[in-house]
């Protein structure tokens, strides 16, 4: 038995045949079968899915610190490695944690999209094709060839308000995950990823049939639920890190002279927390510092918590 | 130097996405066929085999495109020389090349082409039927005209009563003048027609995707009755002393009173039954997907012997020739089943994929090939008299 077989036998059969048997079930409609088994196998792997996003945030969460020892061991490759493996050892992330979530996923998301290529069987070759894939239950022959239209969609040929969907949905999801930076090298790389990754699915919807495109844009979804469910709008509320103002400039300089001032040292400090240029929604919709989201070193110099109806402090 | 690192990580990035669907496409891709190619056999009149040879699939950028245009081809049977051949329609390659879908409608054929006179009659996938001169290639007419088509044509065609019958993907059966290809009936069903029809004195029997057996008149093209199975049809009935014999999707094959549509016995097999059915001897042979050749008596639809499994799905339709069924298997094993004892032996073995109807002619069988190759088989020892590739 080869390889093909065995993945035939794990993955392709006992997807098609599900696909095949949600579509008998689900009123002879494929559309609703592609969207019912994209949320169950996505259900199945809400676990994982839950893990990797966890894990991408715990690695985005640690991406100015990373900034910051690649600014202090610009040459030295050697030592730069080991204090990012220190770091990760210390925070307790793995950055093999995004990515392996992501490899056992992906038979899973390859299995899914070649079924329903298969399933849709449009030409004589495909159907014929796809009779040594079936089980031998009568609900399955009885089923077969299935019908290609769902809503105003032939799900055989490609579609373009669900390429404009599956670009859509992909671009929301993306937005939400990304964090934004200050970083000029780092904000050419996410907008890149941004827009490069939805328009070129968008295009690829176009050519491929819109069977798939349904999945794409149930996955989209369902994705962006968990997304939301986790880390609220993410980026989505926030689009990018704001214009350094006026009184932004005045509010570092108070940062500034904080860090510097000796201990002790009575300093008033800003009533908002936009002031700070880092809001809710930007720090990945969940608070790190539940005590005010300001520099310890400056809860640690404040001696006033409220004057003139600034800052909200519980506990000042 | 800040540049340049922008542009490698720009470089990166492309990459990773480019990297990322590549390998979506090709994996998603891989094995299923997007465009059709055909897998019509041949048809043989006056020492001349005609023959539509199954389109070529060029690889895309991940999944394939269909780049060369339908044709007819005529093929002398004594050496299998080509005496003529004429495209039945410029075809575009759009489509197809990034993703896997194709926006083109190539004149892929799947039914065999029906001779009759001096002209040869075929219906392409690009949902036109054409009438050529059967000496020349010369285009006599086609239906429709102008430049409308219909869905795709998967059914052969089939003349008889001075008209052209063909069923179509938009459900309906077609009956056109032979000489002028004007319409003169079509019925509905409720399904997708890709079955080839098959007429018995002036009656039409058709199966379709509704899963239904159809009879119809075929001078007025009104339902006499139709007979509801399991699963969709996509086989020619065989009308043999007054019983339609018809295989199903749902793997039953079934006999239907030819008069009444009322069924008369039914057969499960393992899977669905796609080929036509031979009778020899009052015994019905039916070649199945599930690799076996089932042999039943014609009146009880008791098995007369076990089946005989030969190993791989049969698409192709097999040809009586003195006495012995002959039987291709989708993986290119001819056998020959004798009538008289109802045992199979090994003819040949071509090692390619046949799907392609099988037909014969002098105790000669031809065989085409989805690689393209006709072969001329000796039908009584299997020698092979002559192979030549039918591009």
């Amino acid at each position: 038995m080869g390889i093909g077989d065995i993945w035939n036998l794990i993955a392709m059969q006992p997807m098609i045949n599900t696909l095949i048997v949600l579509t008998h079930y689900l009123f002879n409609n494929f559309g609703l079968a592609i969207i019912a088994i994209t949320l169950i196998v996505n259900g199945a792997m809400f676990p994982l899915t839950l893990k990797q996003i966890r894990a991408s945030k715990a690695m985005q969460d640690l991406q100015p610190k990373l900034a910051e020892l690649q600014k202090k061991y610009p040459k030295d490759k050697q030592k730069l490695a080991q204090e990012q493996m220190k770091m990760y050892k210390e925070s307790g992330v793995s950055p093999a944690g995004c990515l392996l979530p992501l490899l056992i996923q992906m038979p899973i998301w390859i299995a899914l999209f070649q079924s329903v290529m298969r399933v849709l069987a449009v030409i004589p070759e495909n159907l014929v094709g796809l009779s040594p894939y079936l089980y031998s239950w009568p609900v399955v022959y009885s089923t077969l060839p299935l019908n290609n239209h769902f809503l105003w969609l032939n799900l055989a040929v490609g579609d373009m308000f669900l390429a404009l969907l599956v670009g859509g949905t992909m671009w929301v999801q993306q937005k939400m995950v990304m964090t934004p930076t200050a970083d000029p090298k780092q904000q050419t790389q996410s907008s890149i990823m941004l827009w490069m990754m939805p328009i070129m699915f968008a295009f690829l919807t176009l050519s491929f049939p819109s069977g798939l495109a349904l999945y794409w844009v149930t996955s989209n979804i369902f994705r962006i639920g968990v997304q939301y469910s986790i880390g609220g709008w993410g980026g989505l509320v926030k689009t990018s890190p704001k214009k350094q103002t006026g009184r932004d400039r005045k509010y570092k300089e108070r940062i500034a002279k904080v860090e510097k001032a000796p201990e002790g040292a009575d300093i008033v400090v800003p009533s908002s927390t936009q002031e700070e240029g880092l809001s809710y929604e930007e720090s990945g919709g969940e608070r790190q510092d539940r005590g005010g989201g300001y520099p310890k070193s400056i809860r640690a110099t404040r001696r006033h918590p409220r004057r003139g109806g600034g800052h909200r402090r519980k506990g000042g | 130097m800040r540049i340049r690192n922008k542009a490698v990580s720009v470089g990166k990035i492309c990459l990773l996405v480019i990297l990322l669907l590549v390998g979506l496409t090709v994996l998603g891709c891989l094995g299923i066929k997007t465009s059709p190619e055909g897998s019509s056999g041949g048809t043989i009149a006056d020492g001349t085999i005609f023959l539509c040879p199954a389109l070529k699939q060029a690889a895309g950028f991940g999944c394939t495109a269909p780049v060369v245009e339908g044709k007819l081809v005529a093929v002398d049977i004594s050496d299998g020389s080509r005496l003529w051949e004429t495209p039945l329609e410029a075809s575009t390659p759009t489509g197809g090349g990034f993703g896997c879908a194709s926006s083109a409608t190539p004149v892929a054929i799947y039914g065999n082409p029906a001779v009759v006179g001096e002209l040869v009659y075929v219906g392409g996938y690009n949902g036109r039927v054409y009438a050529l001169n059967s000496s020349s290639g010369a285009l006599r007419w086609e239906y429709p005209r102008g430049a409308s088509s219909l869905e795709p044509i998967v059914s052969g065609v089939v003349v008889a009563l001075d008209r052209l019958y063909f069923g179509c993907s938009d459900g309906k059966v077609y009956a056109l003048d032979i000489e002028t290809g004007d319409k003169q009936w079509e019925f509905s069903t409720g399904g997708k027609i890709w079955a080839t029809p098959a007429i018995d004195g002036e009656t039409l029997y058709i199966g379709s995707f509704d899963k239904k057996l159809y009879a119809i008149d075929a001078i007025t093209g009104e339902e006499k009755w139709e007979f509801e199975t399991e699963g969709a049809i996509a086989s020619i009935p065989l009308v043999y002393n007054n019983t339609v014999y018809i295989g199903s999707f749902d793997r039953y094959f079934y006999a239907v009173d030819a008069a009444t549509g009322s069924l008369k016995w039914e057969f499960l097999a393992d899977k669905w039954f796609w080929t036509r059915a031979i009778a020899c001897n009052n015994t019905i042979y039916a070649g199945c997907f599930d690799g076996r050749v089932y042999i039943l008596d014609a009146e009880s639809g008791d098995e007369v012997v076990d089946a005989i499994d030969l190993g791989s799905p049969i698409y192709s339709w097999p040809v009586l020739v003195e006495g012995k069924i002959i039987v291709a298997t989708e993986e290119g094993e001819i056998y020959a089943i004798d009538t008289a004892n109802n045992q199979a032996a090994l003819l040949a073995d071509l090692d390619e994929t046949i799907y392609a109807p099988l037909c014969a002619s002098d105790g000669i069988i031809y065989i085409y090939s989805l690689g393209r190759n006709l072969y001329a088989l000796n039908a009584a020892s299997g020698a092979r008299l002559w192979s030549q590739a039918i591009e």
